[in-house]
C-alpha cells in the first residue's frame, strides 16, 4: 500500500512471519520484582479479606454492592482480554489472514485477563465455597445473567481458552528434548482434530458472556442513568469488548516491540487499526442512535457528572477511532498507539459506568474503593503482567520477522552456549548436538 | 447416494437457523405473554401508612421473632438501625418534607413480589419464591454471596452482611417459622393500631379496596401499591403521600425481570440460537483451518522451521 | 406442746378496732403491689381480697435478725400512716421480733422457744440480715450460739422461710469486698425448705405482706424466679417501667448533678443509673406509699440495691449495658447515606492513573525512533542470518522469491 521506496523496504523487512520469544532480556529485573511485590501484597491482603469479610477491606456498602473487583477487574479487564474472541473472529471467521500473527498474543492476553478476573470474581464472592453448585446444571438459574456470566466465563477460561494456549507450550516442549517429541506430536495431532470445535466454542462463549455482562445491569432498571440504560446494553458491551480488545492486543504488541526493540509489521497493524476504527465508528453510531431514539440525549447537556462521563467516553472513543483511521492511512505508529490507548480507555469507561459511575441507587450514597481494595485489584493485574512477562520471554508469542528467529537461535547457540535447554533450536538429548536448525534440516 | 458429514451438518445448520429464530421470536406466544402467576396460597401484608403511628413495636418484634439481636450499633443504647441491614429485616422510616406538608411513616420490608427480580438474578436459586405461599426465602447453602440481589431488587431490600467470614443475606421472610406454627408474623402481631395486617393476598386486596372506597380522598391516587406495580407484590401499601416519597418507586405494571430480560430470555430459550450459531461457526472455522494449515505447511517447507499453528 | 388456736384475721382486726375502711385500703394496696403473679389478687377486687384475707387464720411469724441494720424492720414500720403499720402487725401475729418486742435476755429466749413450740410446722420464718460463715460463724451470735446454728434450728420447724432484704437474700452489705465475715444469704445455709427472697435495701414492705398473705390464704407461695424472688415484684427491671424512660428513648440525659438536664428530670443513665440491670418494682410502686419518693424520682440514679454483683460491686457512676435494647424516639429518613470518600484511597487511585497514563504517553513518544531502530536491527539481523545459512538453502530461497 506504500509508495516510498524506504517504506517498501521497511515493509518487506518487517513482515511478521513467525512468533519468537523475547531473548536477551532477563525475566527478573527491577520492574518484575516490583510487580511481584505488588502480587505478594495482594495475596496477603486477600487472606486478610477472607478472614474479616468484605466490609472492612472495601468501599462496598449496601447501596453499592459491587466494587471495583467485579466492575473493573471482571467487567472491564475481561473486555480488554477479549482478544481471543475479537481478533480470532476477524482471523478465522472473516479470514483476515494477516491477523494470524497476532493470534498468540491475543490468546495469551486473553487467558491472563480472564484468569486474573476469575480469581478476583472468586475473591469478591462473599460465600465462595458454594461455587460447587456450578457442577450441577439443573441447579443453575438460566434466567440469571450473572449465572450465565460466571458459568460461561469459567468454562471458557478453563477449556477453550486454555486449550488454545497449549500450542506455544507444546512447541517449547518439542524443542526442549527430542525424547518428548513423539508424545508432543501425538497431543498436537489430537488437538488439531478438535480445533474447529474448540475454536468455535472460543467464539460462542465469549459472545455469550460478554453480552451477558451487559445484561447484568439491565435488571437495575431506572437506577442506571438513562444515557447508559438501554435494552441494547448487551450488544453495546459486546461491541465495546471487541474494539477494546483489539486495542489491548495490538497496543500491547506495539509496546512490546518498542520495549524489546522488535520490528513492527505495519501491514498487520494497519489492518488491525482499520478494523478497530470500523468497529469504533459502528459502535459509536449504535450508541448515539440509541441515546437519540430513547430521548435521553437531553440529559447529556445537563451540568452534572453523568453528562461529563458521557462526553468523556464519546470524545475518547471518537478521538481514538479517528486517530486509528488516519494512522492506518499514514502508516504512522505513534497516532496508532495513541488511538488504541484512547479508544480502549473510552471503552473501559463505558463498560465501567453502568455499574458505578452512572449507577444511582440512592441519592445519598456514594462508592469509592478502599485502599485495600485498590491494592488487591492492582496486585492481581500485576499478576497478569508478571505472567505475561514470563510467558513472552519463555514461549514463542511475540510476532517477529523470520530473521529474528535465526538471531534468537544464534543468540543461544553462540552467545549463551551453556544454556542449551532454553533455546528454540533442535537439540537431541540433553547436550547431544544434533545438526543445528540453521543448516535447514528439519 | 451417501451424504458427506459436511453436507449433513450444513443441512442441519440450514434448517436449524430458521427454527431457532422462530423459537426465539415466537417465545412470546409460547409463554402466553409472560403472564405472572399468583401463588395459590399467596399470603402478604397490608400496610396502611396513614394509620401507622411510628411506635416501632414491629421493629423490636421482628428482631425477637427472628432470633436476631437488636441492632444497637448506632449508640450502643437503642435498637436504632438507620436502614435495613444484616440485623434488621424491617424498619420504620419517616418521610417529613421540609415545607411542613403532610408527613408519613413507612414500614420497609421485603415486598415478596410476584415476579421477584432478586430471584430472577440469583445464580444458583438461593433466593427462591415458594410455589404455594409466594414467600421469597434465602437459603444459605446455595448462596455464593455475589450480591446481585442487592442490585436487582427495585426496592433495595436484601442486605448483605459485610463483616465476618460467613456472611449472609438478610431480608424479611414473613416469619415462615411462625406461620408453620399457626402464628402470625411478628410485626403484625404487635402492631397496636392495626396499621400492618397479615392475611391471604386476595383478602388483603379486598380490604384495601374497601378502605379506599370508604374513605374517598384519603389515599394517594385512590389505589393500592402492589396490586399491579412491578407485576404485583404480596406486600401491599396504602398511603396518604406519594408512594415515591416513601421509597416505593413507580415501576409500572410489568415486573422488572419481564421488562428487562425479555430478549435475554428469548435468546437463550432452549439454547436453540446459541447451538445453531455454534454449528455454523464450526463449519466456517473448519474451512479456515484447512486453508491455514495448508499455508503453514508450505511455509514450513520454505523456511525449514517447524510450523507454528 | 400446746397449739394455740388462732382467731381469724377478720375477727382480730374487728377486735383491735381497725375500721373496715382501713382494712379495704390495705387490701387495695396489696392489689397495687401485686397486679399479677399472686393468686390472691388475680382478677380480684379489694372487697374480694378482704373477704379471703378475713377468713384466714392469723399467721404466726417469727422474725430473726442476724447481720442486719434493721432497715427492713424500719421499712415495715416507717409507713406514712401509723394505722397501716398497726394493720400490718395485726394482720400477722408477730410472735418473735427482737426490735419490736418488749422482752429481752432470758425472757426473749423463752419467747422464741415457746413461739417455735406453739406453732411448730406452721409459722413463717422471716430472716433479716446475712449470716456469717467464716470462723465457725462467730461473728454473729444469738444467745451465745452462732447464727448458722440458730437459723438452722428455727428453720427446721418453719413452714416457709422469707429472706427479707438483700442481706438475707444474698449477703448484702456485709458481703461487700473483702467480705471478712463470710456473709451469705439464707438460701446458702438452709435447704429443704421453701425460701422466698425479697431483696432490696430496704425492700418494699408490701412485698412481704403480699407473700405472707398469699401463703396464708391460698396455702402456697407465689411464683418465684431462678433466684427465689417472687415474679410479681422482681420480674421486670427498673428500666422497663421507669417514668423517665421517654427521656432515655429521646436521648435526653443528665450529664452532671445539678445541670440543666438533671433539673429538668432527664434520664440518669449517664450518671450511672443501674436501672437497666436491676430487678425491682420501684419504678411503678415507688416507695412507702408516697408518690415520687424513690431514688430516681428524687434525681438520684438507682444503685441496684436488689442485685448481687451490682450494688457495692460496681462503681456508682459506672454505666451498665442495655440488655433489652428497644427503638428510640428518633426516625431514620427514607433514603439514608452510605459510603464515604477516603482521601488515601483517592490519592492512590489518582497516582496509579497518573502513572499508567504517563507511561503510555512516554511510550507513545518513542515510537518514531523505535521504527528506525527496528529497521536497522532487522537489517543487521538479516545479514547475520544470511551468513548462518547454508549455500543450498539460499538458492532455494532465491528461487521462491
Amino acid at each position: 500500500m506504500s509508495t516510498a521506496t524506504a517504506s517498501v523496504e521497511r515493509a518487506a523487512g518487517n513482515r511478521w512471519e513467525r512468533n519468537v520469544p523475547v531473548y536477551g532480556f532477563p525475566v527478573v529485573n527491577g520492574f518484575f520484582l516490583g510487580l511481584s511485590a505488588l502480587v505478594l501484597v495482594a495475596f496477603v491482603l486477600t487472606a486478610y479479606r477472607e478472614l474479616t469479610g468484605l466490609g472492612p477491606v472495601s468501599g462496598m456498602n449496601d447501596a453499592y454492592g459491587w466494587g471495583i473487583w467485579k466492575t473493573f477487574n471482571v467487567m472491564v479487564l475481561t473486555a480488554l482480554g477479549s482478544g481471543a474472541f475479537a481478533i480470532g473472529i476477524a482471523a478465522w471467521v472473516f479470514r483476515r489472514k494477516r491477523l494470524h500473527s497476532l493470534m498468540r498474543m491475543a490468546l495469551l492476553t486473553s487467558f491472563l485477563a480472564y484468569a486474573c478476573g476469575l480469581l478476583l470474581l472468586g475473591i469478591d464472592a462473599g460465600r465462595p465455597w458454594n461455587f460447587y453448585w456450578m457442577v450441577f446444571p439443573w441447579k443453575w438459574n438460566m434466567h440469571s445473567p450473572l449465572a450465565e456470566v460466571a458459568i460461561c466465563m469459567s468454562i471458557y477460561a478453563m477449556i477453550p481458552l486454555a486449550v488454545e494456549n497449549l500450542p506455544p507450550l507444546l512447541e517449547r516442549l518439542w524443542y526442549f528434548d527430542s525424547r518428548l517429541r513423539p508424545g508432543v506430536e501425538l497431543v498436537e495431532k489430537r488437538l488439531h482434530y478438535f480445533f474447529p470445535w474448540i475454536i468455535a466454542a472460543a467464539y460462542l462463549l465469549p459472545g455469550m458472556h460478554q453480552s451477558s455482562l451487559g445484561a447484568l445491569m439491565l435488571l437495575a432498571g431506572e437506577r442506571v442513568h438513562p444515557l447508559w440504560q438501554t435494552p441494547w446494553l448487551p450488544v453495546l458491551y459486546l461491541g465495546a469488548a471487541s474494539f477494546m480488545s483489539f486495542g489491548c492486543v495490538a497496543g500491547t504488541t506495539m509496546l512490546c516491540c518498542l520495549v524489546w526493540k522488535r520490528a513492527m509489521d505495519m501491514e498487520v497493524l494497519e489492518e488491525a487499526a482499520r478494523i478497530t476504527s470500523w468497529l469504533v465508528f459502528g459502535w459509536l453510531g449504535l450508541r448515539l442512535v440509541d441515546v437519540l431514539f430513547r430521548g435521553a440525549l437531553g440529559t447529556a447537556f445537563h451540568f452534572d457528572r453523568f453528562a461529563g462521563v458521557f462526553w468523556l467516553e464519546v470524545l475518547l472513543i471518537t478521538a481514538g477511532g479517528v486517530l486509528l483511521w488516519r494512522s492506518a492511512k499514514s502508516h504512522d505508529p505513534q497516532p496508532m498507539f495513541i488511538g488504541y490507548i484512547l479508544s480502549s480507555a473510552g471503552g473501559m469507561i463505558y463498560r465501567f459506568s453502568p455499574t458505578t459511575l452512572a449507577f444511582r441507587p440512592n441519592p445519598q450514597a456514594l462508592y469509592f474503593p478502599a485502599t485495600v481494595e485498590v491494592l488487591v485489584s492492582l496486585g492481581f493485574i500485576s499478576l497478569g503482567v508478571v505472567g505475561f512477562l514470563i510467558a513472552v520471554k519463555r514461549l514463542a508469542i511475540l510476532p517477529a520477522p523470520l530473521s529474528e528467529w535465526h538471531d534468537m537461535a544464534s543468540y543461544f547457540r553462540f552467545r549463551r552456549p551453556y544454556i542449551r535447554w532454553t533455546g528454540y533450536f533442535k537439540y537431541g538429548h540433553f547436550g547431544e548436538d544434533e545438526t543445528p536448525e540453521a543448516s535447514g534440516s528439519d | 447416494m451417501a451424504i458427506t458429514r459436511r453436507q449433513l451438518i450444513t443441512g442441519i445448520a440450514k434448517a436449524g437457523i430458521p427454527a431457532a429464530v422462530a423459537v426465539t421470536v415466537g417465545t412470546d406466544a409460547l409463554q402466553a405473554g409472560e403472564h405472572i402467576p399468583i401463588p395459590n396460597a399467596a399470603v402478604g401484608l397490608l400496610y396502611d401508612a396513614s394509620v401507622c403511628i411510628g411506635c416501632k413495636a414491629c421493629v423490636a418484634a421482628c428482631a425477637e421473632a427472628n432470633d436476631t439481636p437488636p441492632d444497637t450499633r448506632s449508640d450502643n443504647l437503642h435498637q436504632a438501625p438507620s436502614d435495613l441491614n444484616e440485623l434488621t429485616r424491617n424498619v420504620i422510616k419517616l418521610y417529613k418534607p421540609e415545607d411542613g406538608s403532610a408527613f408519613s411513616f413507612v414500614k420497609r420490608q421485603c415486598m415478596h413480589c410476584l415476579d421477584p427480580a432478586c430471584a430472577a438474578g440469583c445464580p444458583f436459586q438461593a433466593l427462591h419464591k415458594d410455589q404455594e405461599t409466594g414467600i421469597v426465602t434465602w437459603t444459605a447453602e446455595k448462596c455464593i454471596g455475589c450480591r446481585y440481589c442487592t442490585i436487582t431488587c427495585p426496592y433495595h431490600i436484601p442486605r448483605f452482611q459485610w463483616s465476618g467470614f460467613n456472611p449472609r443475606v438478610t431480608k424479611c421472610e414473613l416469619c415462615s417459622t411462625r406461620l408453620e406454627k399457626g402464628l402470625k408474623p411478628g410485626c403484625t402481631t404487635v402492631c397496636p393500631t392495626g396499621a400492618v395486617i397479615f392475611g391471604p393476598r386476595s383478602v388483603l386486596l379486598l380490604e384495601a379496596k374497601q378502605r379506599i372506597k370508604n374513605n374517598p380522598g384519603r389515599y394517594y391516587q385512590e389505589r393500592v401499591y402492589g396490586e399491579t406495580d412491578n407485576g404485583g407484590t404480596q406486600a401491599l401499601y396504602l398511603s396518604k403521600v406519594p408512594f415515591e416519597k416513601l421509597g416505593l418507586p413507580e415501576l409500572g405494571p410489568e415486573s422488572v425481570p419481564a421488562r428487562t430480560l425479555r430478549w435475554q430470555r428469548r435468546f437463550y430459550q432452549y439454547f436453540a440460537l446459541p447451538a445453531v450459531l455454534y454449528g455454523g461457526l464450526v463449519q466456517v472455522i473448519r474451512k479456515s483451518l484447512r486453508g491455514h494449515e495448508e499455508e503453514a505447511h508450505e511455509r514450513e517447507k520454505e523456511t525449514g522451521l517447524r510450523a507454528q499453528l | 406442746m400446746s397449739t394455740v388456736e388462732r382467731e381469724t384475721i377478720g375477727t382480730h382486726l374487728r377486735k383491735s378496732g381497725v375500721s373496715r375502711r382501713n382494712f379495704l385500703q390495705l387490701c387495695s394496696k396489696i392489689i397495687v403491689a401485686a397486679p399479677i403473679g399472686l393468686s390472691l389478687t388475680r382478677k380480684a377486687t379489694a372487697a374480694q381480697v378482704a373477704r379471703m384475707v378475713g377468713k384466714a387464720r392469723r399467721p404466726s411469724v417469727i422474725w430473726l435478725h442476724f447481720q442486719d441494720c434493721t432497715g427492713c424492720t424500719e421499712t415495715l414500720l416507717r409507713t406514712s400512716a401509723p394505722d397501716v403499720a398497726h394493720l400490718i402487725l395485726d394482720v400477722i401475729s408477730l410472735d418473735y421480733h427482737e426490735t419490736l418486742m418488749a422482752a429481752s435476755g432470758a425472757q426473749a429466749e423463752a419467747a422464741l422457744k415457746s413461739a417455735i413450740e406453739d406453732n411448730a410446722g406452721k409459722y413463717v420464718l422471716v430472716v433479716e440480715g446475712s449470716i456469717p460463715t467464716r470462723d465457725d460463724g462467730v461473728y454473729m451470735e444469738l444467745s451465745g450460739r452462732p447464727a448458722i446454728q440458730v437459723v438452722k434450728e428455727v428453720a427446721a420447724q418453719a413452714a416457709a422461710v422469707i429472706a427479707i432484704g438483700s442481706c438475707a437474700s444474698w449477703g448484702g452489705v456485709p458481703s461487700a469486698d473483702p467480705n471478712p465475715t463470710g456473709a451469705v444469704g439464707v438460701d446458702s445455709v438452709i435447704s429443704g425448705k421453701p425460701i422466698v427472697n425479697l431483696p432490696g435495701c430496704p425492700p418494699n414492705p408490701y412485698n412481704l405482706l403480699a407473700v405472707v398473705l398469699e401463703y396464708v390464704t391460698m396455702g402456697r407461695l407465689p411464683e418465684l424466679d431462678q433466684l427465689g424472688r417472687p415474679k410479681f415484684a422482681y420480674d421486670r427491671v427498673i428500666h422497663e417501667n421507669c417514668p423517665r424512660r421517654a427521656h432515655f428513648d429521646a436521648g435526653r440525659f443528665a450529664a452532671a448533678f445539678g445541670d440543666e438536664g438533671h433539673r429538668k428530670g432527664w434520664c440518669l443513665y449517664k450518671l450511672g443509673c443501674k436501672g437497666p440491670v436491676t430487678h425491682a418494682a420501684c419504678a411503678s410502686r415507688h416507695f412507702n406509699e408516697i408518690p415520687g419518693v424513690w431514688p430516681i424520682g428524687t434525681g438520684v440514679p438507682c444503685v441496684g440495691c436488689t442485685e448481687k454483683g451490682v450494688v457495692w460491686q460496681m462503681s456508682t457512676f459506672e454505666t451498665v449495658p442495655i440488655h433489652l435494647a428497644t427503638p428510640p424516639d428518633t426516625y431514620p429518613p427514607v433514603f439514608s447515606g452510605a459510603g464515604q470518600l477516603k482521601v488515601g484511597a483517592a490519592a492512590l487511585v489518582g497516582a496509579i492513573t497518573g502513572a499508567v497514563g504517563g507511561a503510555a504517553w512516554v511510550a507513545s513518544q518513542r515510537f518514531h525512533s523505535s521504527m528506525d531502530a527496528g529497521v536497522e536491527r532487522i537489517a543487521t539481523d538479516r545479514a547475520h542470518a544470511e551468513k548462518l545459512k547454508a549455500p543450498a538453502e539460499k538458492s532455494v530461497e532465491k528461487k521462491e522469491v
